[in-house]
């Protein structure tokens, strides 16, 4: 009963406040940037830069080969600037790539160079034969440099056929891909809802360490676990609010809410009691900014292994926010997997309530700290 | 006049570097550099994850792992358990006549085509050494995403001097100390002066170390400290009008959320959106800000472009002035 009319009373202050608006302002826009600034598929089609060195026979076949992938099968001409000079060139736009095909080796050269991008001269050697010659920038990993060096020993069409009679066999079938707009989702929701509690959660209790408010708690009925407890519900329910704005109208009625709620709730719950952890050690904001700015930039790092696919070392699984984003993931996936999001919630309450139950000892111990 | 606002500035140094927030926002971009050198390497060495099983055809483990990540189980069990975890990995297993690709169901098309191809080079026997190819390099070692990660970094350390700026306003409100100024001789000019160049000198000192240390070396530092240095007023500007409007610690924070809306959205305008639709971005000093900071760490600029991305930011910064001054004038009195 206590801990309900102190919520309520957090509550009433929350919103007479200016944060617990901006939380919801900020909702929005995400919602708008989502809705009508990132697109369902990104274009992420790469520029190449092509000079055929070859007879007029051979140039056309290679041009009508590349011709065929075209959106429109046109190809338009164009003029590109590099290195002060203007190069006309042919441009073939594909559904993956733009390609120029100019009319000598240094315009392929400086385009590469001038506007960073791949570009390939194709010619006859010695013995008739096509050869390759790459303009790369230097940066790239051996192991692309390998598989440039040989993907044209074979003929593209062998290569083709055989690629499509590759015998493939998926371990689960059903799978739907999120398109570009929905992946962008758990990003959003972890690190605006979830991580963003730990933030809120440490300036709440040096506002009222300022203002005395847990000094004053200790010649009360209630206790200082109720006290912070009411300050994280505050906080859970404008992560909740926040997280639902962001993702009903993208994602509408075709996922589990249930356990959206459910992750949304243990997730900030652990990243509350993770803040007033930190608060307990500090006796203002300024002083606490480097431990809490750090944790954050700490928690982004999985973000970046969840937009690589290839990227994924052991050690960013043990980073808390892998398992957020994973859980947010599936949960917005179709057919998604019901259990991680439950086990990850499992794991956050637990490790949550480890967090608070020592924030509250420490808390009791040091009330003016 | 001058002596005034270097008072201030000193008095500034004075109290933050006792109340240690300077010294964070000078060591935590610094630690950030030290982490982007640590990982940009990884992330760009990244190929696609290969599982084989061991000893099964060490030759085929070898062929492999020069074009991509492979990893060795001892049975097929193994195989599948590793398929089957959260990243994307495909599996090339032994059949009655030759392999086949085992996979989760959800990888990227990239992903699945990459291990095709890769079986395919391999049943063909195409052999490194048989290369038709020749690759010449421009010598280029900074990856593009290195590149991207510093500039973020630049642009947030200029957030970060904002912020002082607006922790340090928001201290005198504290303190009821602003009043002060209106019985001083120092006027309100020098006051906001005074106030910014704190922030500034961190900005400056924080950029150019961070160049320093991610390996920029050879960028026209001269030209970086001239963006920082015009990126740093608005974020000054929008700190000091945070500072002044916030009564508590808890304004303040939400201020500094609502600001990194337009930094991250002009930093995703400028990356991922193309062609006619990053007109929408020309508003925001950040996106100026990155377009000028990406020219110089590319090293591909002149200056004339430079000055004129500059000229848009001071513009941007003028016309945001011009709508706040009236506010700041009355907070302050």
């Amino acid at each position: 009963m206590k801990l309900l009319s102190s919520f309520k009373k957090e509550l009433i202050l929350a919103s007479r406040g200016f944060y617990f608006y901006v939380e919801l302002i900020f909702a929005l826009v995400i919602l708008a940037v989502l809705l009508f600034a990132i697109p369902q598929n990104f274009s992420g089609t790469s520029t190449e830069y092509l000079y055929f060195n070859l007879p007029q026979e051979g140039k056309e076949i290679f041009k009508n080969i590349i011709l065929e992938d075209d959106l429109d099968t046109k190809s338009e001409m164009v003029e590109i600037k590099a290195g002060g000079k203007t190069f006309n060139a042919e441009l073939i736009v594909t559904d993956e790539s733009e390609i120029y095909i100019v009319n000598s080796e240094e315009a392929v050269r400086m385009l590469a160079e001038t506007h960073r991008n791949i570009g390939a001269v194709l010619e006859l050697d010695d013995n008739n034969q096509l050869h390759y010659k790459y303009y790369l920038q230097g940066y790239e990993s051996t192991r692309l440099k390998n598989l440039i060096s040989i993907l044209f020993n074979e003929s593209t069409d062998v290569l083709k056929e055989r690629i499509e009679n590759q015998d493939v066999r998926p371990l689960s079938t059903g799978y739907e891909p999120l398109n570009d707009r929905e992946n962008t989702i758990p990003p959003l929701v972890a690190f605006s809802g979830s991580l963003m509690g730990m933030f809120i959660m440490a300036s709440y209790i040096f506002l009222d360490k300022k203002e005395g408010v847990i000094k004053a708690y200790a010649v009360t009925a209630s206790s200082v676990w109720q006290y912070l407890m009411s300050k994280i519900f505050v906080v859970l329910l404008t992560s909740v609010v926040s997280g639902i704005i962001i993702t009903m109208p993208v994602m509408g009625f075709s996922i589990n809410y249930g356990l959206l709620l459910l992750l949304l709730l243990t997730t900030g719950f652990f990243a509350s009691s993770l803040g007033l952890l930190i608060a307990s050690f500090y006796n203002d904001l300024v002083k606490a900014f480097g431990v809490i700015y750090l944790i954050l930039i700490l928690m982004m790092v999985p973000s970046i292994a969840y937009f690589i696919p290839g990227w994924d070392p052991v050690w960013i699984k043990i980073i808390p926010s892998y398992p957020m984003l994973q859980g947010f993931k599936e949960i917005i996936l179709p057919n998604g997997d019901i259990a991680y999001p439950l086990i990850a919630s499992a794991g956050f309450l637990t490790a949550g309530i480890v967090l608070f139950a020592i924030t509250n000892i420490r808390f009791k111990k040091t009330l003016s700290v | 006049m001058l002596k005034r606002i270097w008072t201030i500035f000193i008095r500034d140094l004075t109290v933050n570097m006792r109340e240690f927030m300077t010294l964070y926002m000078i060591i935590i971009p610094l630690v950030l550099a030290v982490g982007i050198n640590f990982l940009s390497p990884s992330i760009n060495d990244t190929s696609v994850n290969l599982a084989l099983i061991e000893n099964e055809n060490p030759e085929q483990a070898a062929y492999f792992d020069d074009f991509a990540n492979v990893e060795l189980f001892s049975d097929e069990q193994k195989v599948e358990d590793r398929v089957m975890s959260r990243d994307s990995v495909a599996g090339i297993l032994p059949k009655d006549n030759g392999y086949y690709i085992m996979t989760q169901g959800n990888e990227p098309e990239s992903v699945l085509e990459y291990a095709k191809l890769l079986n395919v080079l391999y049943e063909a026997d195409v052999q490194l050494e048989d290369a038709r190819s020749e690759i010449i390099e421009f010598g280029r070692t900074v990856p593009p995403l290195k590149k991207m990660l510093v500039n973020m970094l630049l642009l947030l350390i200029s957030m970060l001097a904002g912020m002082l700026i607006a922790m340090n306003i928001l201290e005198e409100k504290v303190d009821q100390t602003v009043s002060a100024i209106n019985v001083t001789p120092t006027s309100r000019s020098a006051f906001i002066l005074g106030k910014s160049l704190t922030g500034m000198a961190v900005a400056l000192f924080s950029s150019i170390a961070c160049l320093l240390i991610t390996g920029f070396y050879n960028v026209n530092l001269g030209q970086a400290a001239l963006v920082v240095f015009s990126s740093t007023i608005l974020s000054l500007l929008i700190g000091f009008i945070q500072g002044l409007n916030s009564d508590d610690v808890m304004e303040a924070a939400g201020s500094v959320k609502l600001m990194f809306l337009p930094m991250a959205g002009s930093i995703a305008g400028y990356e991922f959106v193309t062609g006619n639709w990053q007109i929408f971005f020309y508003w925001s000093p950040f996106y100026w800000a990155y377009k000028a900071n990406d020219m110089i760490l590319s090293k591909s600029g002149t200056w004339p472009q430079l000055i004129l991305f500059i000229g848009i930011i001071l513009a941007i910064c003028g016309a945001v002035y011009a709508l706040l001054a009236p506010r700041i004038a009355r907070k302050l009195q």
